[in-house]
């Protein structure tokens, strides 16, 4: 293997790696902007510039490859190759090339809402000059649409070309291009096919500058206002890790984080603006319990009594309806909870998408389907009709919190019943039909684990805090079944439900969040 | 962008032999989007929506990366031009050997200023960089033919014997 060394260190690496992404596996701070670990290499910013011994310029180091040299030619006797990072050519070369990237830059930083996550003020703050000798006007351009959620802005641009390589190599949809030549360039599509593709957001993610704005975002906020938190979107049986970006519990965006064994660096724009839907819904914010047409608000403690009571006097004819919605630890506190668990509410389905990188939509657009499946066993398909051939006198519903038209037979089904529990975040017709309201969470204030399509278990972390008086669903269920229970039976927390479902289902034995951590892990 | 503003009529490639043997010369298509676009252009005049969008098909691959093309190029035309195409070279050579006086001598002839096309269609008045004959300069090139080392007199006969 070839012996490299980047300034004072010395790194062994395999032939035909780039310098760039040995720097950046050791930790090395090499500057870059058009290069991308998920596109391909084309060396147009000139930002990663480092002088090679015996080379006489200076190499971009995104696209100069390390090789074996012949003994007689390695540098000290012992080195394949010798490469300057932080020497004062390269440091006066960054600086011109940061005021030549700034031109026409109009440094409007105070409105920009890259600022803050902006490799352009980052690298002139680290590298750059203090002052441009620049005196002739600006190019100035106004703003356009590429497509109906991205907008550009010309002047900010610095022509990476990062948006177009990812509509070519990514998307597969090739919408963008890069307009004319030399002083004239820009990004464009055809006005007659925009970017309109269910990966489009992304290009706002991966634009090192502000330039790719999304309109979902523009003039919202100031990115150093919002708390980062980790998360997985719920929007379909990939689970793509995502950032949630909030300011007081209200989600603002949503981007993809990195993680190789899932979604890459990338998500779909249906996830991307997926947590709108949550922003307008009727929150239930109490227990409640029903009084004729109305409910009357109950506190906790009494909630869980009523409904213990109510399923301990009916233990044989009680069921629990689950929810692919919910995490394997609520469903699977709700089938300890319950004689048997039937199903689940009809699921949300949608067109199974791929794109020419294995990026995936799957087609069940709940999260947690196959998680529901692994702990909950035999589910009937068409348990509405199951229910009506059996003596079933009590139902405990986990709500997705989808508004569902109920039709007759659901309405037959709910007359039948003695009594219905309803765990819902919204007040869905299922839930306004209910005996026992019980208030969970809405889908980026949950915690627990979600099971992918393709076995890959997952932590979802609580990114928002609960709203009102609600409960964690799995904090719901355990303390629900603590109340059936001898003292010394008691659940305590989150992990010793994970545990116990466990040693319950060998798949899911030896797991904790510990373990998953922020990448999941595949289940054996 | 707009693809020219034209109706988008499929175009059609008159010359379907010319256009058959360029695709064939190449093992990868899209290595025949500049000499298809030429072919085009030469048919139709400009480079129009239609032509794009044919060209992008026979390529195998998207009508952007043809338009990134298209736009990259300075002799692909994106508008109709006159029946001539007078291109007058602006650089060094050219300009100190009186070429700024070829474009005067034009546009006070037909009234046209670079970049215009005379009212018959007969004409039109391009600056154009480089044409790489510094030697012979100044240097027109009028459509696809080069006129060296012309005085204004010479110019102006040549311009006048032009069907």
């Amino acid at each position: 293997m070839p012996l490299l060394k980047i300034d004072d260190k010395e790194i062994q690496v395999e032939s035909g790696t780039t310098i760039l992404e040995t720097a950046i596996a050791s930790g090395i701070e090499i500057p870059y902007y058009c290069y991308h670990p998920a596109l391909e290499v084309v060396g147009s910013c000139r930002m990663c510039l480092v002088q090679v011994e015996g080379m006489s310029k200076l190499q971009v180091s995104c696209n100069t490859f390390i090789g074996e040299v012949h003994p007689d030619r390695k540098v000290n006797g012992k080195y394949d190759m010798v490469v300057y990072t932080q020497n004062e050519l390269v440091v006066k070369e960054r600086k011109n090339i940061l005021e030549f990237l700034l031109l026409n830059h109009p440094l409007d930083c105070p409105v920009c809402d890259q600022a803050g996550e902006c490799y352009l003020q980052d690298y002139s703050f680290k590298f750059g000059n203090a002052h441009s000798r620049f005196e002739e006007e600006k190019r100035v351009r106004p703003n356009e649409y590429l497509g109906s959620q991205i907008v550009i802005n010309h002047n900010r641009c610095i022509l990476c070309s990062r948006c177009v390589r990812f509509t070519q190599e990514i998307s597969g949809t090739s919408e963008l291009f890069v307009e004319a030549r030399g002083y004239n360039s820009k990004i464009a599509a055809l006005e007659d096919k925009p970017l309109d593709n269910l990966l489009a957001g992304n290009v706002a993610d991966i634009c090192p500058v502000g330039a790719l704005l999304s309109t979902d975002y523009i003039h919202k906020n100031r990115i150093w206002n919002l708390e980062q938190k980790p998360s997985i979107c719920q929007d379909c049986s990939v689970g793509c890790n995502v950032d949630v970006f909030s300011q007081q519990d209200q989600i603002f965006r949503l981007t993809a984080r990195e993680n190789q064994d899932v979604n890459g660096y990338f998500m779909c724009d249906i996830g991307r603006y997926g947590f709108h839907r949550f922003e307008k819904i009727e929150r239930i914010s109490h227990p409640m319990v029903r009084n004729g047409k109305s409910f009357n608000v109950l506190d906790w403690d009494e909630a869980i009594k009523k409904t213990a009571d109510l399923i301990e006097k009916s233990k044989e004819k009680t069921a629990g309806i689950v929810s692919p919605f919910h995490t394997n630890e609520s469903n699977y506190l709700l089938g300890l909870l319950m004689k048997e668990t039937l199903g689940y509410l009809p699921p949300i389905t949608g067109e199974e998408i791929t794109f020419p990188t294995k990026f995936r939509i799957s087609a069940d657009r709940s999260p947690n389907l196959r998680g529901v499946n692994d702990i909950c066993g035999d589910l009937v398909k068409d348990f509405t009709s199951i229910i009506k051939t059996r003596d079933i006198r009590g139902l405990y519903i986990l709500d997705d919190g989808v508004d569902r038209k109920l039709d007759d037979s659901w309405k037959d089904i709910l007359a039948k019943m003695d009594f219905v529990i309803v765990q819902s975040y919204a007040m869905t017709e299922l839930a306004k039909s209910a005996h026992i309201v019980l208030p969970g969470l809405a889908p980026f204030e949950r915690e627990g684990t979600i099971t992918n399509d393709k076995g890959r278990i997952q932590w979802l972390r609580p990114s928002l805090a609960t709203k009102g008086d609600s409960k964690p669903d799995w904090e719901i269920l355990m303390l629900v079944r603590n109340a059936l229970h001898k003292e010394s039976e008691y659940f305590a927390d989150l992990g010793e439900v994970i545990k116990k479902m466990g040693d319950q289902f060998p798949n899911y034995s030896g797991i904790s969040l510990f373990k998953i951590g922020t990448q999941g892990m595949a289940l054996t | 962008m707009n693809s020219n503003g034209t109706p988008k009529q499929k175009f059609i490639f008159t010359d379907s032999g010319r256009m058959e043997k360029i695709l064939s010369q190449y093992p990868d298509k899209r290595s025949a989007t500049l000499p298809l676009l030429h072919l085009a252009q030469t048919q139709e005049g400009f480079i129009t929506g239609a032509i794009i969008d044919a060209v992008a098909q026979y390529t195998e691959i998207h009508p952007a990366e043809v338009m990134d093309c298209v736009s990259f190029y300075t002799m692909f035309f994106r508008r109709p031009l006159g029946t001539n195409k007078l291109q007058v070279c602006q650089t060094l050579s050219c300009s100190l050997n009186g070429a700024d006086d070829f474009v005067d001598h034009i546009t006070q002839k037909y009234g046209t200023k670079p970049g215009e096309t005379t009212s018959d269609g007969k004409f039109t008045l391009l600056k154009v960089e480089c044409l790489g004959s510094c030697g012979t300069a100044p240097v027109i090139q009028i459509n696809n033919d080069y006129h060296e080392g012309l005085s204004i007199n010479e110019l102006d006969k040549l311009l006048d014997s032009i069907p």
